[in-house]
């Protein structure tokens, strides 16, 4: 009897799990099912569309740059702080910076640089363009990739390939590039192809600070998708296959960029060539201190706005008479009836998402485990290396089938395969990493396999259990896409909410919202670092199974 | 030939004075002692890796010259340790290649074939061991015994001036080790190398080699 029941669980937890972690691919092809007035004459009209190769190009060039950028800039940035203890304290604190939503990034760059900054007047940042869209992607994908490496560089002996490169008669810098490079380029694939995957199908901030004229390739494929018009139902079809064309594209050409470095590093190294590019790497060791300046300055500009300090209103000049009293609450308050529902759906959607999507990572984790073999990262984090609108779109259609209705559960459950997802990424290392002594010694006293997983696994990842849902939590904060299309609109986050504003002009406005996205996700961090201080634990995982992306790698949304 | 010349190790609760050690051509030096005593840190010292958890003084002399103070990749010093560490996105010839001493900066950036000759050359070092079929596999293809001799053909192939042996075969099945062990001294002796090696094997120290025990030396503070 108790046999069956176990077989039962076993099956329905692995049931569950492969539902959540297919789901983004039952997305996309129901989103990519032709429907049945779609012919292949309508790829004429698609591919004359005005502005579409620009489109498209922007879109790749963007994605695969911005990347690649923040690939090597990363790389700069841990190689020198990987060995050094002052720096390698910075690491705790890349979580909470990597919590700052890529939208408040992106406007947080606008508020600071761009025409009618407070601080930095006329430093020739375009309000919307790929270049401001560009920096805003790199800031935010350098500390992704900085957790990512430093994930992996737990597995990999770096300090001895450097005593041993050293040791026959390499400059350190030298030994980063030809030594180490190599291997954690090898093992960021994954990685690579979630930051790709991202920009070439993010929305909200190509919206909002990407260019006009053409808009990027994503905008477009969201306004056909969400237009009543046959011909442009036709255009989000077509669009949407491309999509995943630029997809496989952009794996082919990282794929490409890899073997290149490769066979580049290689050719240095066997020719023991005068090598001097890495010796601009100790100019990267001021990047995070930079990047810890940055975020503070967006959020204190947010705040200033938000409390009405605008220099160009006459308020700059009563605080300069005045001194700082002429700080006002009032659109706090004006507001609060507004924001009061968002925000309340943002904390229910983000705690159920976010508590869910951690869970069934550890039910999946702790069924591979006892099934004693681990699927491939790739197949649990498709919902981050596939394009989202067109998985997107394929869950909208279906709900729309199911006639179910609008509120919050559906939109809980479209946020459901990315909690789980970066919760997988999260708690992956730490899992593997529990000593599996500990549970044979508890059931050495007589405790069952359960008692002893609860009792001591479970309580041995406790803080990476509070991490990953801090993590999972600002993930369902930052959702934008799955919202609103989910949600119809009936459902209002803060981050749709911020979004349709800052589609607008009033700043103050702008900020409030933005800065309440980027509270929300730096509260959640506070409070899983408070309550992880009380457990000790295993956070310092090790992974030893091919590509990875790390464990407590990972904010990515 | 290596020189250590009042060479003082201090930590929070112990100190080792050490007697000043001559290593000539050809010589090898063990360092034995029990675990925790110091042997690595002192191997970690002579090679220029400066330990933090304490405090090392002395002099090291090489060849006459005085290198405390040159970084690791200025002191010609090879390193042999438990792991030896080949770079695993690199075949075993490019490995020994890595090690290879760069040619002068002139003379490279005329040569397009250098690249060529480097591979012809490290080929030729594993050909005069007989390991040239290993020359295209890969680390991971190797087994521990052909992992310990292609890491002492790459440290040797920087043509070192010391050599140092971190307990370098205490991974090898003990056949292995004994075969590893008598290869390795007589490879280090017949290119005249004075090798400093730390074991707390006794089995693992040939019988010409020279000993000291750091355990001899310790005292509380």
């Amino acid at each position: 009897m108790a046999a069956t029941i176990r077989r039962i669980g076993l099956a329905s937890g692995w049931l569950l799990v492969s539902l959540v972690s297919l789901m983004p691919i039952l997305g996309i092809v129901v989103g990519l099912w032709p429907p049945e007035h779609i012919t292949f004459a309508d790829i004429g009209s698609f591919l004359g569309y005005q502005g579409l190769y620009t489109s498209v190009f922007m879109t790749l060039f963007s994605a695969i740059f911005s990347t690649l950028l923040s690939l090597y800039i990363a790389f700069m940035v841990y190689s020198q702080y990987h060995l050094s203890r002052r720096l390698q304290s910075f690491e705790k604190y890349l979580a909470p910076l990597l919590s700052l939503p890529h939208l408040a990034i992106a406007l947080g760059l606008v508020f600071l640089f761009s025409d009618g900054s407070l601080f930095f007047a006329d430093s020739g940042l375009p309000r919307k363009g790929l270049s401001t869209l560009i920096i805003a992607i790199v800031i935010k994908e350098v500390p992704f990739f900085l957790l990512i490496f430093s994930a992996i560089g737990r597995q990999l002996p770096i300090k001895y390939w450097l005593l041993q490169g050293k040791a026959l008669g390499y400059q350190d810098y030298r030994c980063w590039w030809l030594l180490v490079f190599p291997a954690l380029l090898k093992q960021s694939r994954l990685a690579l192809l979630a930051a790709t995957a991202y920009t070439l199908s993010v929305v909200d901030v190509s919206l909002l600070v990407g260019p006009n004229i053409p808009e990027l390739f994503a905008v477009s494929v969201y306004r056909w998708q969400t237009s009543f018009a046959v011909g442009d139902q036709a255009l989000a079809f077509w669009a949407n296959a491309l999509l995943l064309i630029l997809l496989a594209v952009s794996v082919f050409i990282l794929y490409a960029h890899e073997k290149l470095a490769h066979a580049g590093c290689k050719v240095l190294a066997t020719k023991g060539s005068h090598f001097y590019i890495g010796i601009i790497n100790p100019v990267f060791r001021a990047w995070l201190p930079m990047l810890g300046v940055l975020t503070a300055m967006m959020v204190v500009v947010f705040a200033l706005w938000s409390l009405g300090f605008n220099l160009h209103s006459d308020s700059f000049d009563r605080i300069n008479s005045f001194g700082l009293t002429q700080f006002s609450t009032r659109l706090w308050q004006d507001e609060w009836l507004f924001f009061a529902l968002p925000l309340q759906n943002s904390l229910l959607i983000g705690f159920f998402a976010g508590m869910f999507g951690v869970a069934l990572a550890l039910l999946a984790l702790e069924l591979q485990r006892q099934k004693g073999k681990y699927w491939p990262d790739y197949y649990w984090l498709l919902a981050i290396i596939l394009p989202q609108l067109s998985m997107v779109l394929g869950w909208q259609d279906l709900h729309i089938w199911s006639q179910g209705g609008y509120n919050i559960g559906w939109v809980i459950l479209s946020h459901l395969p990315f909690t789980f997802a970066y919760g997988y990424l999260v708690l992956k290392g730490p899992f593997q990493s529990v000593e599996p002594r500990y549970e044979w010694l508890a059931a050495s006293f007589g405790y069952s396999s359960w008692q002893s997983w609860w009792q001591v696994r479970f309580r041995l990842l406790l803080p990476a259990i509070f991490t990953a849902f801090a993590i999972a939590f600002s993930v369902s904060i930052a959702q934008y896409i799955p919202t609103l299309m989910m949600g119809a609109g009936r459902v209002t986050t803060i981050t749709t909410e911020a979004v349709a504003i800052a589609s607008g002009n009033q700043q103050d406005l702008i900020a409030l919202y933005v800065l309440l996205q980027s509270i929300l996700p730096f509260i959640a961090f506070f409070l899983a670092a408070l309550l992880a201080r009380g457990f000790r634990g295993s956070m310092g995982g090790v992974d030893t199974k091919g590509d990875t992306m790390g464990e407590d790698s990972v904010r990515h949304y | 030939m290596l020189d250590i010349i009042n060479c003082q190790i201090e930590a929070k609760t112990w100190r080792i004075t050490l007697p000043d050690i001559h290593v000539g051509k050809s010589e090898l030096q063990v360092i034995t002692g029990p675990s925790g005593i110091g042997k690595s840190t002192l191997l970690h010292w002579l090679l220029g890796n400066v330990p933090e958890h304490v405090a090392i003084s002395g002099k090291i002399m090489l060849s006459g010259t005085d290198i405390t103070d040159w970084a690791i990749e200025k002191r010609r010093v090879g390193l042999l340790m438990q792991d030896v560490y080949l770079f695993p996105h690199l075949n075993v010839q490019d490995n020994i290649c890595f090690a290879l001493p760069k040619r002068p900066k002139l003379f490279s950036s005329h040569h397009g074939s250098s690249k060529k000759q480097r591979r012809l050359e490290a080929l030729n070092m594993l050909e005069q061991i007989n390991l040239a079929h290993l020359a295209k596999r890969y680390p991971q293809n190797l087994s521990g015994g052909e992992r310990s001799r292609v890491g002492l053909i790459r440290s040797l192939a920087n043509q070192p001036q010391v050599m140092l042996l971190d307990e370098p075969f205490a991974a090898l099945d003990p056949s292995t080790r004994e075969q590893m062990g008598s290869w390795a001294f007589q490879q280090l002796a017949d290119q005249n190398i004075p090798s400093v090696m730390v074991s707390h094997d006794i089995e693992d120290i040939p019988a010409s080699a020279k000993q000291l025990c750091l355990a001899d030396y310790n005292q509380k503070k």
